[in-house]
């Protein structure tokens, strides 16, 4: 008993964890744009979360662990089993940490809602992503789903998790269009700096420190005491992770860009999601570092292509969450996942292309579910809001001001009567 | 040419003739001349004559004969006798600096404008500002100094500035230690070669893939010669005339001259079709051959080889004192 109740309270420290990283999305997010943003990147922040919860427990557990089929749950709505046997987790921890996880992705799919998008806009898709994309593909994968049946590897979510809010941040960015001043007529790109970097490196060591949570207690358990094994590949991906894309920027543009090297960390954490459970630490340095070195080419991809990614959501979760997912079809060991009764070994470990093939159909049917649902949603949305994206005056204005009535940081700004909108007016 | 319409057309007309560096660059003086007399003649008629002897000079890139198409404006004067008459000089200056301006110049940014009294002074007060910024050698007072001395009078009486650079020399001889932190205040050499030995252009902005070439490979020939030249007292402003007049004293400087006469040709070559002032300064990476990305490789290497080169003299030179 006094075994099964540590499981249970590890899980539920790792919820705490996890749900510690909302503090660090809003760091992130909020370092890595501009100050006239900032209170409204807190605040609707946590609003949303809020919104994500509700609809979590009314509507998002159902449609993923309920009895179904293999595309849906559907039941179990509106949760509220009090019931333990004893047994496992009770189902109150069991669905409190899975609450996290549907929080971190919507919370990751904002990220392409950056300094644009009306607050109308994050209200309705918090309803509609957690309803209708991330149960579906949480279904497919954890939920016993038909990726499930073919032994799709995702110990943490790399894919669920990551790839599934990077694609909602990418229909989200396609839709809202590039930020004013990111791109000048010849093509060419402006940094919008974010204004405080120290924000990013404190939010970067908050998710770390989070993620020992996101991928530690997603042992469920404290036998063998295996977490400490997964938070061991976690620690050692990141290390990796922000190494290596700090060595490649500076030795490819000739400076450390700080910004990179912080997501050079993240792109580790989000690689080795998928494989922590699975790989032994050597393979663990590996995958964090080539995250960290695809991370960089990535940023350097969605800006030529100029696909405004402010907080390089599309990046860190959406392609390194790629090649996390996949790189348990290399490095899996057979110990580790037929050991486990989970999958098979990765190509190295001996094991065929099979594993490696049901990692890339799950990573190309779950990114393009994820992409097209919320490609849709957010169309229509924009049909039926008159826009999901602020007029070009509340973009200069900033979000705070219009969108909340006052500035996070009310004594650094300059009060926009006394300036810009009303040189605007005046010509 | 009585106006600065008529010069503004003139210089459109025929700057785009000039074939190389030595041509642009005359006729730059010849441009700006005409312009600061226009200039002179207005002032003249408004407020009466210049009440005294004074020497226009002129600094930055216009000082060492290094302009390129587009050039902003970097000028002082100089002039004798009381500080009545600064306010004289400065509506001067001020004239001055709109001419330019409207003749297509465009005024500096860091303020290095006769208009501004730190640019517009008495030989007095020059000699007082020239001892005060090496007193206190901080780093901006050194950069003003750096560019003060970059100088050569354009319009008035030569001796003026040539009288307190003779100051500057005095003051150096007698506190070689300066010369260290001379040497500090430029020894930053923005980089422009990668490890991979590729270049490294701008990463965002409108100059994104374009390599600034004047901070990443011009400045180390420029600031290497100042130094020299500031141990040698030659009061010569143009780099291309302090390799002339020094490389005999210092042979190291003979391989290092023909590569930056090439490197002058390269950046005219360059730069001389660039549609403001901003991209004046910067090449395109992908307009290059391979080739010229190797010149230009090159010449960076040997711009950073003969600062090192010149650091060891310069205290050499000064350990003789």
């Amino acid at each position: 008993m006094e075994m099964v109740l540590m499981d249970n309270l590890w899980v539920i420290i790792g919820t705490f964890l996890v749900l510690l990283m909302i503090g660090g999305f809003i760091l992130l997010e909020a370092g890595s744009t501009r100050m006239k943003n900032a209170g409204h990147i807190a605040g609707k922040t946590i609003f949303t979360i809020g919104i994500g919860s509700i609809v979590f427990w009314a509507v998002g557990w159902g449609f993923i662990y309920g009895e179904g089929n293999g595309f849906i749950g559907l039941s179990d709505f509106f949760y509220g089993d009090t019931s333990f046997d004893g047994e496992g987790l009770s189902p109150a921890v069991d669905f409190m940490f899975q609450m996290m996880f549907a929080l971190i992705a919507l919370t990751i799919a904002f990220g392409g809602f950056a300094e644009r998008a009306k607050l109308s806009a994050y209200v309705v898709f918090a309803v509609l992503f957690s309803a209708l994309v991330y149960p579906v593909v949480a279904h497919w994968i954890w939920g016993g789903g038909w990726l499930a049946d073919h032994g799709k590897q995702d110990f943490a979510g790399s894919t669920v998790v990551h790839l599934t809010g990077a694609m909602a941040a990418l229909a989200a960015t396609i839709i809202l269009k590039p930020r004013i001043g990111k791109y000048n007529k010849d093509g060419s790109s402006n940094e919008l700096a974010g204004h405080n970097q120290v924000y990013t490196a404190l939010a970067v060591l908050l998710l770390w420190v989070g993620w020992f949570g996101f991928n530690g207690a997603s042992t469920f358990g404290v036998s063998d005491a295996f977490f400490g094994y997964v938070i061991l590949n976690t620690q050692l991906a990141a290390a990796a992770g922000a190494i290596a894309a700090m060595l490649l920027v500076w030795a490819i543009t000739g400076k450390a860009d700080v910004p990179t090297t912080l997501n050079g960390a993240l792109a580790g954490l989000v690689a080795i999601t998928a494989s922590c459970g699975f790989v032994e630490p050597w393979a663990a340095v590996l995958i964090g570092a080539i995250g960290g070195l695809i991370v960089y080419a990535s940023m350097r991809f969605f800006d030529r292509a100029r696909i405004d990614d402010p907080i390089f959501a599309l990046s860190v979760h959406g392609t390194v969450g790629v090649w996390g997912t996949i790189s348990t079809g290399f490095f899996a060991t057979h110990e580790l996942s037929v050991g486990m009764e989970w999958g098979l070994p990765g190509l190295f470990y001996g094991g065929s292309f099979e594993q490696l093939g049901v990692q890339i159909m799950g990573v190309v049917a779950s990114g393009i579910y994820a992409f097209v649902v919320s490609f849709i949603i957010l169309k229509v949305m924009d049909k039926v809001m008159g826009g999901i994206r602020v007029s070009e005056e509340e973009e200069i204005i900033g979000l705070d001001l219009s969108e909340h009535g006052s500035y996070g940081y009310p004594e650094n700004i300059p009060h926009p009567n006394d300036n810009q909108v009303n040189d605007k007016q005046a010509r | 040419m009585n106006n600065y319409e008529e010069i503004k057309q003139f210089r459109e007309q025929y700057i785009k003739e000039k074939e190389n560096a030595q041509q642009l660059n005359a006729f730059h003086d010849k441009v700006m001349e005409k312009t600061v007399h226009v200039a002179m003649e207005k002032v003249e008629r408004e407020q009466g004559q210049i009440p005294a002897p004074f020497a226009f000079f002129i600094m930055g890139s216009a000082g060492r004969q290094e302009q390129s198409v587009w050039s902003d404006q970097d000028h002082g004067i100089i002039f004798e006798g009381d500080e009545q008459f600064t306010s004289y000089f400065l509506t001067l200056g001020e004239e001055i600096v709109h001419g330019l301006e409207m003749v297509g110049y465009q005024k500096c940014d860091g303020k290095v404008m006769a208009s501004e009294p730190m640019w517009t002074k008495t030989r007095q007060s020059w000699e007082k500002k020239i001892h005060e910024w090496l007193d206190n050698a901080t780093w901006q007072s050194l950069r003003h100094f750096s560019t003060f001395f970059d100088s050569r009078v354009l319009i008035g009486n030569s001796f003026l500035l040539s009288d307190v650079k003779q100051v500057a020399f005095e003051y150096l001889e007698q506190h070689v230690h300066v010369y260290e932190r001379l040497i500090d205040n430029v020894d930053f050499i923005r980089k422009g070669i990668g490890i991979f030995g590729q270049l490294l252009p701008e990463q965002s902005g409108e100059m994104s893939g374009r390599i600034n070439i004047k901070t990443t490979t011009i400045f180390p020939y420029v600031n290497a010669l100042r130094l020299l030249a500031l141990v040698d007292k030659c009061e010569e402003a143009s780099t291309a005339g302090r390799f002339q007049l020094l490389k005999n004293k210092y042979p190291f400087l003979q391989d290092y001259e023909e590569i930056y006469l090439k490197l002058l040709k390269f950046k005219h070559l360059y730069t001389k079709d660039a549609k403001d002032y901003d991209e004046v300064h910067h090449v395109a990476v992908k307009s290059l051959r391979k080739r010229d990305k190797q010149e230009l490789k090159s010449f960076m290497k040997n711009g950073s080889e003969l600062f090192q080169k010149t650091k060891k003299q310069v205290e050499i030179e000064c350990s003789k004192w």
